[in-house]
């Protein structure tokens, strides 16, 4: 990612300040939703579920498959990284989906269906959540 | 019928790129031809919807301006915001505020000119939690929406290609549509057009433009009163927002068109078979592709075939964006919803030209808004016309 482009404002949309500050630990945190025992992403300033605020943060796996996947040949608004680069709707083992970066792979080996885990890419000073295909690997 | 309402004038301007125009100056070079056609003396509008424009994204009193800008005063004032279906959802908001009383004769504005001034800032989330992906927009949200339906059903080229080159065809003889877009399209053209976010080609995407469209709502009675003849009856209207909003693991080929279609089409007495003309906001062809399979025009899964075995043309069975849709005539930023509408009221007004469909007793309009994060469109509007 290039030096030019915005970096993100930790909490503009609601106190997302654990998912900074698990980046930080290479952890992924999301918000969790304590009445129903679900995770949601994006962060909402309700839970999804009940319209209630009991939420709080906790850390996912990292594991799940990739539900959907395009290439991006012209670069996203906003984002500093050099095309052609694989971006994927991965669905978690804990049932909520992420959008992000598919990373170390050529753009035709990622197709749906296949199993990931978590990687990084740098974003500014820190990293920001990423997969990679999991085949193959322990 | 006492209680319907009618859509009783309409009007639009040539749709372009970098025009150097205000939204202002556009809409009113749209208002001023709707004056022109009707007859209707500027005193007797009362209700003025405007859908937002991103071109004055940035201005909390854009409603306000327009209807000054227009030197109207009404009664009912209302800012549509629904992204693409805006322009269907003030139709919409203008028929119910008829039927409340609150105004007579309605002004339903669709305008934007973002390609001479962007403002819109999608702020909120994004730039956290969707920007840093480098998913950007509405291209790259389609990109993963194709893939998808790509592993479900596949995808059928062949069948986007033919929605792309009728559109285009039917874009050729419009004098309205963008000068840009006014060239002849083969399927060769489309398969050689290069991918931006895979499976999406450029041939799938819309353009965006400048412009504007205007149409005119009022009850059956005051148009009677008012003398104007052409009318096009609302016989059914639905939306859905926000589908499947809670379910974070949806079916993100499912819209909210499984509900508003069937819904809208219901409430005209209608069935998809019965629809004449279709006239679907158009943003990518998937999208088209989608309305047919969600509205019911065939089974889930196959509208491509649907599409192959489809004479789309003006002159088919069920002709398609008369006008070309928006990706052949461009998409006025987000008062693009208001192309299609005014070309089906054109159409069953019999104005249709060139392009005129043969006993156009009806059509199905619809509108799309906002893009979400890795779900559907928000936005599923439908709304069902018949020549009076």
């Amino acid at each position: 990612m290039s030096d030019d482009v915005a970096l993100p404002k930790p909490g503009t949309y609601v106190d997302s300040q654990p998912f900074w500050d698990g980046l930080r630990e290479r952890r992924l945190v999301l918000q969790y939703c304590r009445d129903t025992g679900r995770f949601q992403h994006y962060p909402r300033p309700v839970s999804l579920f009940t319209g209630k605020r009991n939420l709080e943060w906790r850390e996912v796996s990292g594991k799940g498959s990739i539900y959907a996947v395009t290439v991006m040949r012209v670069p996203g608004l906003g984002y500093g990284g050099k095309p052609p680069y694989v971006v994927a709707t991965i669905e978690l083992e804990e049932g909520v989906r992420i959008i992000a970066r598919i990373v170390n792979c050529a753009p035709e080996a990622a197709r749906i269906g296949l199993p990931v885990c978590l990687a990084w890419e740098p974003l500014g000073e820190g990293v920001y959540p990423a997969f990679e295909l999991a085949t193959g690997r322990p | 019928m006492s209680g319907e309402i009618a859509i009783v004038g309409y009007a639009e301007t040539v749709i372009d790129v970098k025009t150097g125009r205000s939204v202002f100056d556009l809409a009113g070079e749209a208002f001023a031809q709707l004056i022109e056609a009707t007859g209707v003396p500027k005193s007797a509008i009362d209700g003025l919807s405007v859908s937002v424009a991103q071109s004055e994204a940035s201005n909390p009193f854009y409603a306000s301006y327009m209807v000054d800008a227009l030197g109207l005063t009404t009664t009912w004032l209302h800012l549509a915001g629904s992204g693409g279906a805006s322009v269907l959802t003030g139709v919409a908001a203008a028929a119910n505020a008829i039927r409340a009383g609150r105004c007579s004769l309605a002004v339903v504005i669709g305008a934007d000119a973002p390609t001479t001034s962007h403002k819109g800032v999608f702020g909120a989330y994004q730039p956290e939690f969707q920007t840093p992906t480098g998913i950007g927009g509405p291209p790259g949200m389609f990109g993963l929406l194709m893939s998808r339906y790509e592993a479900e059903y596949g995808l059928d080229r062949d069948a986007l290609a033919k929605i792309a080159v009728t559109q285009r065809q039917h874009g050729l003889l419009n004098d309205n549509a963008c000068p840009k877009l006014r060239k002849p399209l083969t399927r060769d053209d489309y398969y050689a057009s290069r991918y931006i976010a895979d499976p999406l080609r450029v041939l799938d995407c819309v353009m965006l433009c400048d412009g504007a469209n205007v149409t005119l709502v009022a009850s059956v009675e005051v148009a009677e009163k008012l003398g104007l003849r052409k009318r096009v009856t609302i016989r059914g209207y639905a939306e859905c927002n926000n589908f499947a909003g809670a379910n974070l693991l949806a079916d993100v080929l499912e819209t909210g068109f499984a509900v508003a279609g069937p819904q809208a089409l219901r409430e005209a007495g209608l069935t998809p078979g019965e629809i004449r003309t279709f006239h679907p906001y158009d943003d990518f062809t998937i999208a088209v592709m989608l309305q047919l399979e969600q509205i019911g025009f065939c089974e889930i899964g196959q509208g491509a075939r649907f599409v192959e075995a489809t004479d789309l043309s003006f002159r088919g069975t069920l002709p398609l964006n008369t006008g070309g849709g928006q990706i052949s005539a461009g998409q006025i930023g987000l008062g693009s919803g208001g192309t299609n509408l005014v070309e089906a009221v054109r159409q069953l007004s019999g104005e249709g030209g060139a392009r005129q469909v043969a006993d156009a007793r009806n059509a199905l309009v619809t509108g799309i808004g906002v893009i979400p994060y890795a779900r559907n469109w928000s936005t599923s509007a439908a709304l069902v016309l018949e020549a009076a």
